[in-house]
């Protein structure tokens, strides 16, 4: 419109224009979100964004450690000695069981040797912390301080204390995020530790509550069961506890019965994380001189340059394997 | 040029607080009453100026948001560029509305708001969110006339800096 037009027709032209950018942009974002949901090219800008985002985070955080920081110093010293002396005798108990799994490895190894199985998997655990900021409560996920400068890889598993909390989503160079069991998307292979009973576990959108939908209505579950992860699919190593079956509904109408269930790590409140990292199965051979306590034993630190050490390990033997001429030697020389 | 820095500088300083107050970690059950605090600020600064708020910064702002809050991207950009979209188009009548009849529009636009994130969620088939979910726009009706008060206050001590 020229500017000298009729006031009136002036405010109808801007009203349509107005009306047309509404529509424009609220196309775009509709164009958006159905490529965000398809998981098309949002990925790689989550990816570059991160690179902006990560300063806010940190600048965010800031304050909350500061004043976690204070009230851990001003925390009464008797307060301090009652907690050192639950965490003792937590740790005693807990290093009882690590004697006894350590001995249960052992006669697995052995176990699957004489079997002749496949080897069973090796983990390696590090420890993270959540950062203390609030996503959208729809997004299910959380973010934790390792990214890909410790080694930090899409796709790992994190649990916390008590169980296990979702996988590895997105990785920035210092943080990553953590899609969470209780999304309606992520779906978990679990099984019925009584029973052995394979399903899936799916999230429920509330942090409180996975629901099983597949089970046969003839499979014994009960409430109460526990709920660990069956290992299939890969993702997750199998038998960590995930949560409790609170309620069985067996609906006659349906085909199937259907299960929800308590997670057991603190989705919503916990702050010290494990990232899992499955490592390559050893051969059976060499399988019985290792060490089980090394790995549980190990802190954060000492993982870190096992972490780093793992691949250099490896990178000589691809090598040999490539040049070809003493490609035979090291298949050869192991049994 | 530089007066229109000088008027941009205010709104992009208060949509990076607002944004830091979304993230901003509060304990649990606090929550579902956390305000609408980037909505409140686009209100305001839809209804004061609206050449430097339109439909498309509201479209960046909310695509800022869900990067920053990780969620589905363009989600808070629909909603904020239909946010920003009623706030211009009847503007003439919100600007003139007493403080309370203001807040209740707020209310209008906030709940408008929510059923939009609503839509959103059932389109994905996501389960319907809890009853908490309504608390956001109440919450933010009852900070709307101090949010305002503070706003044209601070916009008030820039316009009076820029003029010094």
């Amino acid at each position: 419109m020229v500017p000298g037009g009729t006031g009136v027709s002036a405010k109808l032209s801007e009203q349509a224009a107005l009306t047309a950018r509404l529509m424009l942009y609220g196309l775009l974002a509709i164009v958006l979100m159905a490529m965000d949901h398809r998981g098309k090219y949002v990925p790689r800008v989550r990816e570059a964004a991160g690179y902006f985002i990560e300063p806010i985070y940190h600048a965010v955080e800031w304050p909350v450690s500061a004043a976690r920081g204070v009230y851990a110093f001003f925390q009464s010293s008797s307060h301090t000695q009652r907690e050192n002396a639950r965490l003792r005798e937590q740790l005693l108990g807990q290093q009882g069981d690590l004697q006894r799994l350590a001995a249960l490895t052992e006669e697995n190894h052995r176990l699957r040797a004489l079997l002749e199985g496949t080897a069973s998997q090796r983990f390696e655990f590090r420890f993270a912390e959540l950062i203390a900021v609030d996503l959208d409560p729809f997004s299910h996920k959380v973010v934790i301080d390792r990214g890909s400068s410790s080694g930090v890889e899409r796709g790992q598993a994190v649990i916390d204390g008590a169980g296990v909390m979702g996988q590895v989503e997105e990785v920035h160079p210092h943080l990553a995020t953590v899609r969470l069991i209780s999304d309606p998307n992520h779906a978990l292979p679990v099984q019925i530790n009584r029973t052995g009973q394979r399903t899936v576990a799916y999230g429920s959108g509330e942090t409180q509550a996975l629901i099983l939908p597949s089970i046969p209505r003839e499979a014994d579950v009960r409430e109460g069961d526990l709920v660990v992860t069956s290992g299939l699919g890969g993702r997750f190593p199998g038998g960590y506890p995930v949560a409790t079956v609170t309620a069985v509904d067996r609906d006659e109408g349906l085909t199937f019965a259907r299960a929800t269930a308590r997670p057991l790590a603190a989705l919503d409140r916990g702050r010290e994380v494990l990232l899992i990292r499955t490592l390559a199965p050893e051969p059976t051979a060499a399988g019985e001189e290792v060490d089980p306590r090394a790995h549980t034993d190990a802190a954060g630190e000492q993982v870190d340059s096992d972490g780093e050490a793992v691949p250099r390990g490896e990178s000589p033997e691809a090598a040999g394997g490539a040049d070809g001429t003493d490609a035979d030697d090291p298949g050869g020389g192991r049994p | 040029m530089n007066t229109q820095r000088e008027r941009l500088l205010p709104v992009l300083v208060t949509l990076a607080i607002a944004m830091v107050l979304t993230i901003l970690p509060l304990p649990g059950w606090m929550e579902a009453w956390r305000p609408a605090w980037v909505a409140l600020v686009l209100v305001y600064w839809g209804l004061e100026t609206r050449e430097v708020v339109p439909v498309g910064a509201a479209f960046v702002s909310g695509l800022a948001l869900d990067l920053l809050t990780g969620s589905l991207l363009g989600m808070h950009a629909l909603e904020y560029v239909v946010l920003v979209y009623l706030v211009i188009r009847f503007r003439a009548r919100l600007r003139f509305f007493p403080p309370w009849q203001q807040a209740l529009s707020v209310l209008a636009l906030l709940v408008n708001d929510r059923i939009i994130v609503l839509w959103i969620v059932s389109l994905k088939g996501d389960p319907l969110p809890s009853p908490g979910f309504w608390l956001a726009p109440l919450v933010s009706t009852f900070i709307w006339p101090w949010m305002f008060l503070l706003l044209d206050r601070y916009r008030r001590s820039m316009r009076h800096r820029a003029a010094a």
